[in-house]
């Protein structure tokens, strides 16, 4: 090569080469060797959107936040039912308007005192400011006032009996800390060791790369067994469950079914495979309306028809479903949007009111109904004007809906209705499916907290869109007087069995009317290297979810053995070493390659 | 006229000589033979009832079996059934996709080149923006404002290929227009779309077929990338087959009937018009002739 | 995407973007030739940022809507927030107000991150330098040598071999490739021992100093040979071709028949003569390894700008799609008009040398 070759090349090595110092000045951070120390790594397909709990809404994130904060309660390992954590105890008043809590005297990380006025500040920033409100302004909508009456004493005043204050999702931040943030809006958190005062503390955190956690030594129920938890990111799930064989990392939450399969036949993998949070459901366009009755979207007229919705109910085979689409890690619904986990409020349909898969069934009902099948074995409408030709709407990027569309067309096509599936991203699915109902059927599923409230809040009339057609939250555009009737009741019940049994009653009603119809319970799959991590309790004990629940009982249980002494400590081995040398070598042979040209090249000039 | 004809068929059968004599290109033609052939018999000796997932008998992600000689996918269908008819989707997307490219550079590279002055300039300077654009990137955002369908990734593929055919049309025709019959035409009253489509584009006509060749290769990359990145046709392409086989975990749990026949498919097909196109410019472009 | 062609030589030291008028000799034609370079690149800038600005505003949907996502607003609020996007204004006022903000460095603000696109881009623009620019050194390096190879054993078995791998690893799938390199090396198969990490740039227990450039080159490894693999051929094929069209010239005869032996005549003559168009081409078609550079990021989670702008399309974020495509643009803009000058400053022929 030739001298403005080298000059070329040189140029691109140097810039590339200048391009790491950059990088390897944000890992300037203390690192201490990895011998001895009992280290969790878990892996997560997704990264950090935000390390500042008013903005964050990404799973990974409020899990790594639950870790880092206390809430002000939290659910019961066993039953999921609110249980202390920050507020050692409460009381309601009379109206059912005042809760009082006492605040535990415990103490931040960095040796502040907590109290009361730490959780005041947090939930009044929210309520007071905009920039705050982007991950938990709904759960404070209520609020009337906040105060603390005294460093142990918080005081919550709400406008309506609000049965969900015990679960609120808000982590109480520091106020020290906190009070001096300008604009919460655009603060990013990124100041380490953070001050915290849950069972971790973060210490640093490599964007897009990586955050790792040390064990708070000062948490008031003991500090966790181990001594650190990394939470990795990976982009492509297949690397992930590549780095869990590997070794790279100890444990993966939220599988999905072929990535869960293939960790089989592992013996030091352990395969989670147990209930989920979440319903799987479709959409039934049932006659979309604003909140204030007017018409709206272009909704399949059929559709309005309880009976036609009623037929699509029995084409559905949920139980090939399941097996197909979810490579059966998944539960069949037989009920409503409440998945079986939360058994306190979960409801099943049994005997008449069950709708089983059966075709014969759906044809006899539409036919009855004087849907009559053409030449083409589609149907039209009784007075023949329009035919059964509807649109399904799915996300794009998700092989799962993909796949459950390919299902339905088949099943609906036996029954004479033809199906074509409409992809739209997400913003566009919400907008359609949510405001301006431009749907016929549309796939949608809901992650269900252990207080159901806000999903079943997502089918009542009020929820419907404004005039203006802008959206409120709907789910369904279902407006019915009994449901509403019942959501009511509930709200304002206190007494946890009452407001079970009324819970109950609502699902039934959702099942029958179907302006939804639940297809199944996807399961929350998992994997963990039972080499490293010795023991872990899941939530709720019985057969529960590590990763991704709520609470943070399954990483404080976390039990792991010591990282092993020596020189390839931190999941390297020989292997690495090799590749470490062999990148060395593709990295270094081509700017020596160069630098021999280019003196060479020089020597030429020379001549 | 008949002179005309022996003409033709004289020069036809000069350029399968020098053809011939490209070897590469003949094992390119081959391929190309077979992959069309393929593709074009498909309907009529299987059922397509094969694709849909409630009709599909096969285990799921079985391996190659005397009844699926390539196994089967997640939902049981058949491999080999899946890429025969894959086969129809991303050649009819690579030919239009290619054609659309050839279009759009062959007018703007002839206009480009005829007209002198201000129009010319505006033409080129739009050519260079697409040529050194990342095209990936912005067929990448057109799929994703179009939405999916067959006709998006078309226009999306097509509307970012274009710019080095106009580029090498519009160097061809500076070219053509050079020569002394064409100035003769001109000075004998020819206007504009005479010289264009007598002249210019009977001769620009053999390069713009070797080039579109080329471009039918890399259309039929691209579009299985925009289907790995999100951006599908709706219909099973090799592409959305590659997309399958990642999203339902064949490669971590081995499937290696699921992820290599289709890649091997692509990289045949692409090879095969890539070869074909070399050989055309090494036929037909004089200079690489060294007639200058 | 490019073919590799051996068209594009003849094209060769006049394919440079813009017109290219006459050879400009003298040290002040090279200021003008730089200055009209410079005015090309600034109105093709121009273009991108028009093109960014219509592009995007001809989704679907409302912008206010789609910030706010799932989470219920009323009427006011979605009000307040069109207002404070400038939703309300005049399409115009909007662009005017686009291009000031993009002056300015502002590039709006994440939907996903709440935080501003600039700024994030600016975090992944690193890892995307290390990436292209080492991909694009061993490329350039491996093509222009086994271009020369080739064309020097024109019609030999060599050529045949080398144009053949290079012409099928070149109709890879880069994706694919990846995938598979990424099974083979990371987790391996059989006897291959998985010696190559699964994922990003570095680990959480990187090394610090010197050992902490060997601990990211490990991790490059993949990445950088999956990206190498796809684009390598075209600068061999342009090598090979513009190499046999100065192996046709009468100099080199002349050469050799004077005796001098075939390497000082390929070293001294041929080579440096053949490399100026093929350089010109290397930037040129930047761009392609720019977007090879957005699979493989997505394959092996590396954390740089084509990760980002892919987790973009997936969500859609579409301010950090604005951003990410505008500076991708830019960038390759930049760098073709960089090349372009230095072009006219090193090459013997038309420089001020």
């Amino acid at each position: 090569m030739t001298r403005l070759g080298a000059r070329l090349a040189a140029l691109g090595l140097a810039l590339s080469l200048a391009a790491l110092p950059a990088t390897s000045a944000q890992a300037q951070v203390l690192r201490e060797p990895a011998e001895g120390k009992r280290i969790v790594r878990l892996g997560a397909i997704q990264a950090i959107d935000s390390m500042n709990p008013f903005l964050a809404v990404r799973v990974v994130s409020t899990s790594v936040h639950r870790w880092m904060y206390a809430y002000l309660t939290t659910p019961d390992s066993k039953t999921l039912a609110p249980s202390p954590d920050l507020a050692e105890s409460w009381e309601t008043s009379a109206d059912k308007l005042t809760w009082t809590f006492k605040i535990r005297d415990t103490k931040w990380s960095d040796g502040a005192p907590v109290t009361a006025h730490d959780a005041a500040w947090t939930l009044n920033k929210i309520m007071t400011d905009d920039g705050a409100k982007t991950a938990n302004g709904p759960a404070v909508e209520n609020f009337a006032s906040v105060t603390a009456s005294d460093d142990r004493t918080l005081v919550i005043t709400t406008r309506k009996p609000q049965a969900s204050m015990l679960e609120l999702p808000i982590p109480i931040m520091p106020r020290h800390v906190w009070e001096k943030v300008g604009d919460i809006a655009g603060f990013e958190a990124e100041q380490y060791p953070a001050v915290g005062n849950g069972p971790y503390i973060a210490v640093e955190h490599k964007k897009n790369a990586y955050v790792k956690l040390k064990a708070n030594p000062g948490y008031w129920r003991g500090a966790p067994k181990i001594d650190e938890l990394h939470v990795i990111f990976y982009e492509n799930p297949e690397a992930a469950n590549v780095g869990l064989k590997k070794g790279d990392i100890d444990w993966i939450g939220r599988l999905a079914g072929p990535h869960f399969e293939a960790l089989a036949g592992d013996p030091d993998i352990v395969q989670w495979n147990t209930q989920g949070r979440r319903a799987s459901y479709l959409q039934l366009n049932p006659g979309a309306a604003t909140a204030d009755g007017e018409e709206i979207g272009d909704g399949h007229p059929a559709l309005k028809d309880p009976k036609v919705r009623q037929a699509i109910h029995h084409a559905i085979d949920k139980q090939a479903l399941v097996e197909q689409v979810q490579n059966g890690l998944a539960v069949p619904a037989d009920g409503s949007i409440v998945p079986p986990m939360y058994k306190d409020f979960f409801w099943q349909a049994e005997g008449d009111v069950r709708v089983a898969f059966d075709p014969a069934r759906a044809n006899e009902i539409l036919d009855d109904a004087g849907y009559r099948k053409g030449a083409d074995g589609i149907r039209t409408m009784p007075d023949g004007n329009r035919k059964l030709e509807m649109r399904f709407s799915i996300h794009t990027e998700d092989p799962v809906e993909d796949k459950l569309a390919q299902f339905l067309t088949g099943w609906l096509k036996d029954i004479g209705i033809g199906l074509t599936t409409r992809k739209l991203d997400s913003n566009k699915f919400t907008e359609e499916t949510g405001s301006t109902a431009l749907y016929d059927i549309a796939i949608s599923g809901w992650s269900v907290n252990p207080d159901p409230e806000e999903v079943f809040a997502t089918h009542l009339c009020s929820r419907r869109p404004t005039a203006a057609g802008e959206g409120g939250g709907t789910e369904s555009f279902y407006c019915d007087e009994e449901y509403e009737r019942l959501y009511q009741a509930q709200l304002v019940e206190l007494d946890r069995a009452k407001r079970a049994e009324l819970i109950r009653r609502m699902q039934q009603k959702l099942y029958t009317d179907a302006p939804v119809i639940a297809l199944y319970y996807p399961n929350n799959l998992e994997g963990y290297r039972s080499d490293r991590i010795t023991s872990i309790t899941p939530i709720p004990e019985d057969k529960g979810i590590l990763y991704g629940g709520s609470g943070y009982w399954p990483v404080y249980s976390l039990q792991a053995v010591a990282t092993p002494a020596g020189p390839a400590a931190g999941g390297s081995s020989a292997g690495a070493v090799i590749g470490i040398v062999a990148g060395a070598v593709v990295v270094l042979g081509a700017g020596g390659y160069l630098l021999a040209r280019r003196r060479r090249a020089a020597a030429d000039d020379r001549e | 006229m008949s002179e005309a004809t022996a003409r033709r068929r004289g020069a036809l059968a000069r350029f399968w000589r020098d053809y011939r004599a490209q070897r590469a290109g003949l094992y390119g033609a081959a391929i190309l033979a077979a992959a069309v052939l393929a593709a074009l018999v498909t309907p009529l000796v299987t059922d397509p009832a094969g694709l849909d997932v409630t009709r599909a008998t096969g285990e799921k992600m079985a391996p190659p079996s005397p009844e699926f000689p390539l196994g089967t996918d997640e939902s049981g269908r058949s491999i080999l059934l899946t890429i025969l008819w894959g086969s129809r989707v991303s050649l009819l997307i690579g030919f239009l996709s290619a054609l659309l490219s050839m279009v759009i550079g062959t007018v703007v590279g002839i206009t480009a080149g005829h007209f002198r002055g201000w129009p010319s300039a505006v033409l080129m300077r739009i050519t260079d923006w697409f040529l050194v654009l990342p095209s990936l990137v912005l067929a990448l955002v057109l799929a994703a404002i179009l939405g999916g369908g067959t006709s998006t990734i078309v226009l999306a593929i097509g509307v970012t290929s274009w710019a080095s055919t106009a580029r090498l049309i519009r160097a061809q025709t500076l070219a053509v227009e050079a020569r002394p019959y064409v100035e003769r035409s001109r000075v004998l009253g020819g206007g504009h779309w005479h010289v264009m489509t007598r002249h210019v584009l009977p001769n620009v006509a053999p390069l713009v077929l070797a080039n579109t060749t080329l471009t039918v290769a890399s259309a039929i990359v691209t579009e299985s990338t925009l289907a790995f990145l999100g951006a599908d046709s709706g219909q099973a392409s090799w592409g959305s087959m590659l997309r399958g086989s990642y999203d339902w975990g064949a490669v971590t749990s081995g499937a290696w009937w699921y992820v290599l026949p289709p890649g091997l498919c692509i990289v045949a097909v692409v090879l095969a018009f890539t070869l074909c196109g070399r050989a055309l410019e090494a036929v037909l472009n004089p200079r690489l002739r060294g007639v200058s | 995407m490019a073919a590799p062609t051996e068209i594009e030589p003849a094209a060769g030291p006049a394919a440079g973007p813009g017109e290219r008028g006459g050879p400009p000799g003298a040290r002040r034609g090279l200021l003008r030739y730089a200055l009209a370079k410079l005015g090309g690149a600034l109105l093709s800038v121009g273009m991108v940022v028009v093109a960014t600005f219509f592009l995007f505003r001809l989704i679907p949907g409302d912008p206010a809507v789609a910030y706010t996502r799932d989470v219920p607003l009323t009427p006011d609020q979605l009000d307040l927030l069109r207002r404070q996007m400038g939703l309300d204004r005049p399409l115009p006022e909007q662009f005017l107000d686009f291009v000031l903000r993009a002056l300015r460095g502002d590039l709006g603000t994440s939907y996903e991150y709440r935080r501003p696109v600039a700024e994030l881009i600016g975090e992944r623009l690193g890892p995307t330098l290390l990436l292209v620019g080492t991909g694009l050194v061993v490329a350039v390096t491996l093509g222009l040598w086994q271009g020369t190879r080739a064309a020097w054993n024109h019609g030999g078995r060599l050529d045949r071999f080398s144009t053949g791998i290079s012409l099928t690893l070149w109709s890879v799938p880069t994706f694919w490739l990846g995938l598979l390199l990424l099974m083979v090396f990371a987790a391996g198969v059989g006897p291959v021992p998985g010696i190559f990490p699964t994922r990003g740039m570095e680990d959480v227990d990187a090394p610090d100093g010197p050992l902490y450039l060997l601990h990211v080159a490990h991790h490059l490894v993949l990445p950088c040979v999956t990206l190498v693999a796809v684009v390598y051929a075209q600068y061999l094929v342009v090598m090979r071709s513009s190499l046999l069209d100065e192996i046709g010239q009468d100099y080199v005869t002349t050469a050799r028949a004077k005796g001098l032996r075939d390497a000082e005549v390929r070293r001294r003559h041929a080579v440096p003569n053949a490399l100026l168009p093929t350089v010109t081409l290397v930037f040129l078609h930047i761009g392609l390894v720019v977007q090879g550079a957005v699979t493989t990021e997505t394959v092996y989670s590396w954390p740089g700008l084509g990760l980002l702008f892919y987790e973009a399309i997936k969500g859609p974020d579409f301010a950090v799609m604005q951003g990410t495509f505008m500076v991708l643009c830019v960038a390759v803009i930049v760098m073709n008009t960089l090349a372009d000058v230095l072009y006219h400053v090193l090459d013997p022929r038309v420089g001020s040398a």
